[in-house]
């Protein structure tokens, strides 16, 4: 009977099952020997069994992407193998990338049962998880600088790469027109990003002119401070947005909302409350284990490969976290939901400069790492120029392909000047 | 003789501002009774007419204002100096006693703008505005102490920007927090266009000087200091002329809010007259001048005595003395909203002090031979980039809310807290000053 069971579940092969199991499961015989306690059990462990592989299924073997999950446990076993950092490197890279958008997806799930405000800070939160569980790891490991390239490179990836991309794919797709967006948010967004390059200027202006009270010190108190200020800043931001998101931000989104009827909000959300978060969790351990052999892999692959350690945490560190949003950025423009793409891409960018770098200092504070907000003269100058022309861009409201392609091509500067920067050898490393 | 000693006494049992007709009747009635020369009873008359006048004006001027119960601090703080040698009290005190001093200067300039008309009264405030900085930065330039105040004016333009507005922005927004306020955008974009050209005047010569490029090193950019600021200066003089102009064609907004303000105030007769505006403006302008003697001498010692660094001192405590009224009055306009007369106050403020207030005193400091240039050194003219950046972006969409205002505040924390840990390489710092 047992095995019966278990050649049903064999069988579903496709997405048709669960009817079937509804259907053949009271079929099933109960015989005399066995009593009914034995057979509850047997049953609601057939139930159970049944729900995870149904989870799996959708969680894991829905998406196309997770083609690349096996990466992952291939690169645990070459690190072990061989001492190929390189390879282990890039195998761990591209085996989290999966992860990310499954976090995200499973992320998006959770929010369906927690309503709009919850699920707003829970994406306000965990958008950005990945970035943050790296950068944490590397904190660990007092990978100072490691950190920092990668939280500005992934601003910078947010700000220019994805943007650009999405901007562009849309103004080709609608080139009759300019596309419009909310720019009130772009605005507030803008703010806050500049207020955030206050922030880490300050103290690199400080260091760099040798003008602090106790050279080294000052500055790592003055961020500590800066990023309390900052994440109270980030908190009522949150609080503007959820109460006042209504009468600021809507006009165009909730038109687009209502006209579209899209299916994807009338969709029942795939996962149940608890799958959800026994999945965020699941993912959450995978990620934190693969993040570990990747930061550990990555001075060996700098020269393994031959390229600075800097352009691997700028550049290539980002494309980890962020691929799953900068694919779902360029859908939402060719839909012409050019808002939806900003919250993605500029949301973004705002929340890991005001929330996840100051929570990496105060994470650094409580573990006793000295990590500031110095992030030295040239990466702050880049973060500068970069909101500036972002802000530039953002501020009239509309956008066509050429904005975009002017981004993405400043990207492309960006991760030129990268390639061939290290810090200097007397730097903070 | 009786007669006239039972008016005087009328006189002083005056509370009210009702006196001027009685005082003019009564010396009509007086004149066609005499034949002749002035006799005694006239020069009694007189003097005495001129005493109470001299009472009411000191009723009016000093004890109507709630703030003047401070005003006794300076000269405790002046005996102090004399009596001990405790710097920190001396500052404290100075500081707590120019605070009414120049709110009652604002006062009298305001005042005298009754009698002057708009375009010179425009023209008034535009100069005395700031008159406190200023005297502040005149005796610490005659004291030499040149890093003292470059940073007391700088600090001033960042509180008048960040701090001041931020308040304002984030009562009225929580006031007014179903909607949004609404300002004149173009006199804000003005505003920030001129706050960038002096970013621009200021940054040259200090990256001169920072990258060693001058064709003599520390000399040229002394001189290119003096050329700039002279630019500056007529580019002031330029903003002026085309605000008094084009002040009566300006947008509803703002003259909506002038009109309104005009009627309320201008419905009271001006407190004092025009010759009394003047004189207390000449006493007020004396008082602030010598407590800002004994300030600017105690700084150092405060210094080390409070152990703060001096440039915390300059930057975030002296401007409070001079900004404290406007402070208060820009967020009070904000509440009621008006929002275009607070970024006036604030706005404008800066505007002020950074294309009059610093050319100015680098073009009194040639005259005094004394080395004010422009280079406020790299610290500082980045931060100053910084916050005209942050500030010229919230402002350029012409509204405001709570958290506009919520977030310059913050930015304010967190310019504090640098310049809290910051001080002067010794290369650069100002040498201990005479005295």
């Amino acid at each position: 009977m047992q095995s019966e069971r278990e050649d049903l579940e064999i069988e579903m092969e496709t997405l048709v099952s669960s009817s079937q199991s509804a259907v053949k499961t009271p079929h099933v015989e109960i015989p005399h020997n066995v009593s009914l306690s034995n057979v509850a059990m047997s049953w609601t462990l057939s139930r159970l069994f049944e729900r995870l592989w149904k989870n799996v299924k959708v969680v894991i073997f829905t998406a196309k992407i997770n083609m690349l999950l096996p990466f992952g446990p291939m690169s645990i076993i070459l690190h072990y193998l061989t001492k190929n950092h390189g390879l282990v490197f890039f195998f761990s890279l591209i085996g989290i990338t999966p992860l990310a958008e499954r976090l995200g997806y499973a992320t998006e799930q959770l929010a369906f049962y927690t309503g709009p405000t919850v699920g707003g800070l829970l994406n306000a939160t965990f958008g950005n998880a990945t970035e943050m569980i790296i950068a944490i790891y590397a904190l660990k490991h007092g990978m100072i600088r490691v950190v920092k390239q990668s939280l500005l490179g992934s601003i910078l990836s947010n700000m220019l790469l994805v943007l650009g991309c999405a901007f562009f794919a849309g103004g080709i797709v609608h080139s009759k027109k300019d596309q419009v967006f909310n720019k009130a948010a772009a605005v507030v967004n803008s703010g806050l990003l500049l207020m955030a390059v206050m922030g880490l200027l300050f103290p690199a202006v400080l260091h760099f002119t040798h003008s602090e009270v106790q050279y080294g010190k000052s500055e790592v108190s003055l961020s500590r401070f800066s990023s309390c200020v900052m994440l109270v800043a980030y908190a009522s931001y949150l609080v503007f947005q959820l109460k006042s998101h209504r009468n600021l931000y809507s006009p165009i989104d909730e038109e687009d909302r209502q006209n579209e009827d899209d299916p994807d909000e009338v969709e029942v959300p795939e996962l149940g409350q608890w799958e959800a978060i026994s999945w965020l969790a699941v993912l959450t351990i995978w990620v934190s284990i693969l993040s570990e052999y990747l930061v550990n892999a990555i001075e060996g692959a700098s020269d393994s490969l031959n390229l600075p350690v800097g352009f691997i945490s700028v550049i290539l560190l980002p494309i980890v976290g962020n691929a799953a949003e900068h694919a779902s950025a360029i859908m939402f423009a060719m839909k012409d939901k050019l808002d939806i793409t900003l919250g993605v891409a500029i949301g973004s960018s705002t929340q890991i400069s005001m929330f996840v770098i100051p929570f990496c200092v105060v994470v650094g504070w409580i573990t006793g790492k000295q990590m500031d907000l110095n992030f030295q003269l040239f990466e702050t100058a880049t973060l500068f120029i970069t909101v500036l022309v972002v802000a530039f861009m953002l501020q009239e409201g509309t956008t066509n392909y050429f904005k975009g392609l002017m981004l993405i091509l400043c990207y492309l500067i960006v991760a030129a000047s990268f390639f061939v920067h290290v810090d200097p050898a007397d730097g903070n490393v | 003789m009786g007669s006239v000693n039972g008016r005087s006494d009328n006189e002083f049992e005056d509370e009210s501002l009702v006196s001027p007709d009685t005082l003019a009747r009564k010396s009509l009635g007086l004149d066609r009774g005499q034949h002749g020369t002035l006799s005694d009873a006239e020069q009694d008359f007189s003097v005495k007419y001129l005493k109470s006048q001299l009472f009411r004006s000191i009723k009016v001027v000093l004890f109507t204002a709630k703030i003047n119960i401070l005003m006794p601090c300076g000269p405790v703080a002046i005996l102090i100096n004399y009596l001990t040698a405790n710097h920190a009290w001396v500052f404290f005190l100075s500081m707590l006693g120019i605070i009414p001093l120049a709110e009652r200067l604002g006062f009298a300039t305001e005042q005298l703008a009754f009698f002057t008309g708009p375009t010179v009264g425009g023209l008034l405030n535009a100069t005395f505005g700031n008159a406190t900085e200023l005297i502040i930065s005149i005796f610490a330039l005659k004291s030499g102490m040149i890093r003292v105040v470059q940073q007391s004016l700088l600090g001033s333009i960042l509180s008048n920007m960040l701090l001041v507005l931020g308040c304002a922005f984030f009562s009225g927004g929580i006031i007014f927090i179903k909607k949004e306020q609404v300002f004149n955008k173009a006199a804000a974009v003005v505003n920030s266009g001129l706050l960038l050209m002096a970013v621009m005047g200021l940054l040259f010569p200090a990256v001169l000087h920072y990258t060693h490029t001058e064709v003599q090193y520390g000399k040229s950019e002394l001189a290119l200091s003096r050329f700039s600021s002279c630019i500056m200066l007529v580019a002031y003089a330029a903003y002026l002329f085309f605000q008094l102009k084009n002040k009566n064609t300006h947008d509803p907004v703002h003259e909506g809010g002038s009109q309104h303000e005009g009627s309320l105030v201008d419905e009271e007769v001006a407190e004092i007259s025009q010759w009394e505006a003047f004189i207390w403006l000449a006493i007020l302008t004396a008082c602030i001048s010598v407590l800002s003697e004994y300030l600017v001498d105690a700084l150092q010692g405060a210094s080390v005595a409070w152990r703060i660094p001096v440039p915390f001192i300059s930057v975030i405590l002296l401007p409070i003395v001079g900004n404290a009224a406007e402070h208060a009055s820009a967020i009070i306009f904000a509440m009621k909203d008006k929002l275009d007369i607070s970024l006036g106050v604030a706005i404008g403020s800066s505007t002020q002090i950074s294309m009059l207030g610093i050319p100015f005193c680098v073009v009194i400091g040639w005259i005094m031979g004394q080395p004010m240039d422009l280079n406020f050194q790299l610290f500082e003219t980045a931060t100053l980039f910084i916050t005209v950046l942050v500030v010229a972006f919230m402002l350029q969409d012409g509204s405001s809310n709570y958290f506009k205002g919520l977030m310059l505040i913050l930015c304010y924390l967190i310019v504090a807290a640098s310049f809290y840990v910051h001080v002067d390489p010794a290369s650069v710092e100002d040498k201990s000053p005479q005295g």
